[in-house]
Parts: C-alpha cells; structure tokens; sequence
C-alpha cells in the first residue's frame, strides 16, 4: 500500500492508501488527507489541490492536458493537481497556503469571480 | 432468514450485484470502446443522455429532503453531490452539450424531451420514482452506488477512444474526463451512506435488490440506443455478439 506524506502549515501528516487512490476522492469522502487537503471542483480546473512533489515524482505520470493548462509554469515548480493523479506508489506532498495559493497558482477567472 | 453482513462483506455484494449485469456489456457500449460508432451515433446518446443524467441533483434532492436530520453526514454528502454536479465547477451538464455540439448536434436537441427514446423516458421516470418513494437509503443505493458509480469505469474504457479513435480534442471530451474523478468521489459517498446505514438484513436486501434493478435499467437504456439508433448501420455479428447473448 503507497506511503502519503502530506505536509501543510508546517505540519506533516501521513497515512497509507490503496493502490489506484485518488487523494481528492478519499478527501471527498472524510478519509485522510481529508481534512488537511484543500480541494474544489474535482475536475481540474479551480486549482485548488494544486500541491508540490516533494518526493516520488519519478512514480508519477506525465502532466494531462487539464494540468498543463491550469499549472503551466507552476509545474515546473513540481506542482501538480492532486484531483488528477491516482497514486500507485510513495509520495510527499506539500501544499501551499490558501494566501500563497491565491498570489502563486490560483487562475485568473477565479480571482475575478 | 439472511444475516445482516459486515461492511466489507456488504460492499462485496453490493459490488457483485451491480456488476452481474454491467451496462458495459452493452451492444452500444461495446460498439462505443471499439469505435465503430458515428458522431451522429454519439449525437443521439448525448441527446438522451441529457435527460438521464440531467436531473441527478434533483433525484438527490428528493432523497435529500426524506433523509432525516439524525443522518448529519448522509444528508452533506447528497448536498455536496448535488453542488459538485451543479455550481462546484463548470456545470457537468454544459460539458455533455459541449460534447454534443462536437457531434453535431445542438444545445436546442439535446435540452429537447422530445429527442429522448421512450426508453430514456423510462429510466428517467425510474430515476424519480426511486428518488421520491424508496427509503432514503435504498434510494442512495440505487441511484448513487447503482447507476453513478458504475459511470468511471465505463468512461475509463471509453474516454481514450474518444480521442484516439474518434479524433475528439481534450474540451471536446472534458465531460468524460471530469467524471472519472467526481464520479468516482459521488459513488463512494453513496457507498459509506449505505455502509453505515443499511444496518438490518431486510435493508441490506433491499439495498442490494435495487442496485440488481438499477444496473439492469442502465442496461436496458444502453441496449435501447442501439436498438434505436445503431443497430441499422452496425449489426450485432458486426460487433462479435450473438443476438441471444444480448439482454432484452
């Protein structure tokens, strides 16, 4: 079963998932990192999952369409949008706070709605 | 007399009751994945699919309204479903339209009751019965984890196609994506509200009697738009299945 590291506002939370896990589906359903993952829409657009790799990179697939369009230079910063990957192996996340992801990753149409 | 089952033992049966009779058996669903469907053929399922999917929030919001207020976190996950399906994002029916559009037909058809097959009429009809007269959580169990949590694994299977094989872009087929992840999160909220509900045998039957149904309506509405809409192009030899093998 994959290891999740989930560190926000210098805390580090962590937990075992199954294979095949979206983080955003268990977070959906009160399951860790619920209630620590900040999520919205579940269909990668408002961003607000968006969090940086820390570890286990490698293991992940390669950015989809709908995150190369919402992150776009942000992913070279390592972040990806938790709602779009499913986890098969261990990895470490870091999520931003809601102040720094508002100035950094959150789109533009969002901050004018 | 049945034995009220753990929740792993229930979530099995549940699981196996809705995958006896698995809409991706479907003529048109097996047409789908091997892509020997036209854009006029998927022009007529989002056309009918409109009116099925269309109205999930207001199924929920019958069963939202009937479930009691001692089931606090039962009644927020139905709320957030209905928001997630309506305002939490682009709403998922404008993204069936967009795909719509691509196959040539328009926002005018699809919204139209008039272009449904009776047999979409049915399902819908079904859908609000369920929703307006069964115990809450049989309800749950019939609609969430019988019809929408079947719905990422049939859109895993078909959303490469669209692009491979059908040649849709990415917006095109966004409607697909986007449910791969909150279906997938809807049909697990219904799971736990029946887990956690469905705490005597009698409910537990019931429970697992209306997914048996629901998954045979979602059959039935499958197999009813190839009837109606495919099978004179495209025969059932053509797609590598007997015409007894096909449920009626």
């Amino acid at each position: 079963m994959p290891k999740v590291r989930f560190e926000k506002l210098g805390e580090v939370h962590e937990g075992e998932v199954k294979d095949d896990t979206n983080l955003v589906v268990r977070a959906g359903i009160k399951q860790f990192p619920w209630p620590h993952l900040r999520y919205g829409c579940g269909m990668g657009k408002c961003s607000k999952c968006a969090s940086r790799v820390i570890e286990g990179a490698e293991h992940l697939p390669p950015p989809n369409w709908k995150e190369r369009k919402i992150l776009g230079a942000n992913l070279e910063r390592g972040y990806r949008l938790v709602c779009q990957l499913w986890i098969h192996h261990d990895v470490a996340l870091c999520q931003d706070s809601d102040e720094v992801w508002a100035a950094t990753i959150k789109p533009p149409e969002e901050s004018a709605a | 007399m049945n034995q009220v089952m753990n929740r792993d033992d229930f979530r099995t049966a549940l699981e196996q009751a809705i995958q006896g009779r698995s809409a991706n058996k479907s003529p048109f669903s097996i047409a789908w994945a091997s892509g020997k469907l036209t854009r006029a053929h998927l022009a007529r399922w989002a056309e009918n699919h409109y009116h099925y999917v269309g109205p999930f929030a207001d199924y929920l919001a019958y069963i939202y309204g009937r479930t009691p207020d001692t089931m606090t976190e039962a009644k927020d996950f139905l709320l957030a479903n209905m928001y997630e399906e309506e305002i939490g994002g682009d709403r998922h029916t404008d993204l069936l339209i967009r795909f719509g559009e691509a196959c040539g037909t328009t926002r005018a058809r699809i919204e139209d009751p008039d272009n449904m097959s009776p047999t979409t009429r049915g399902l819908q009809s079904w859908c609000y019965a369920v929703a307006m007269r069964e115990d809450p959580v049989v309800a749950v169990a019939g609609l969430v984890v019988g019809l929408e949590s079947q719905v990422p694994s049939i859109y895993r299977k078909q959303t490469p196609t669209l692009r491979e094989k059908y040649k849709f872009t990415d917006e095109e087929v966004e409607f697909f994506d986007l449910h791969i992840v909150s279906d997938e999160i809807h049909g697990e909220r219904g799971y736990q509200i029946v887990l956690e509900h469905a705490t005597t045998a009698e409910l537990q039957q019931k429970c697992l009697r209306i997914c048996e149904v629901g998954a045979q309506m979602r059959l039935l509405y499958t197999t009813a738009l190839y009837r109606d809409y495919v099978e004179q192009d495209l025969s059932l030899a053509e797609l590598g299945l007997e015409r007894e093998a096909v449920a009626a």
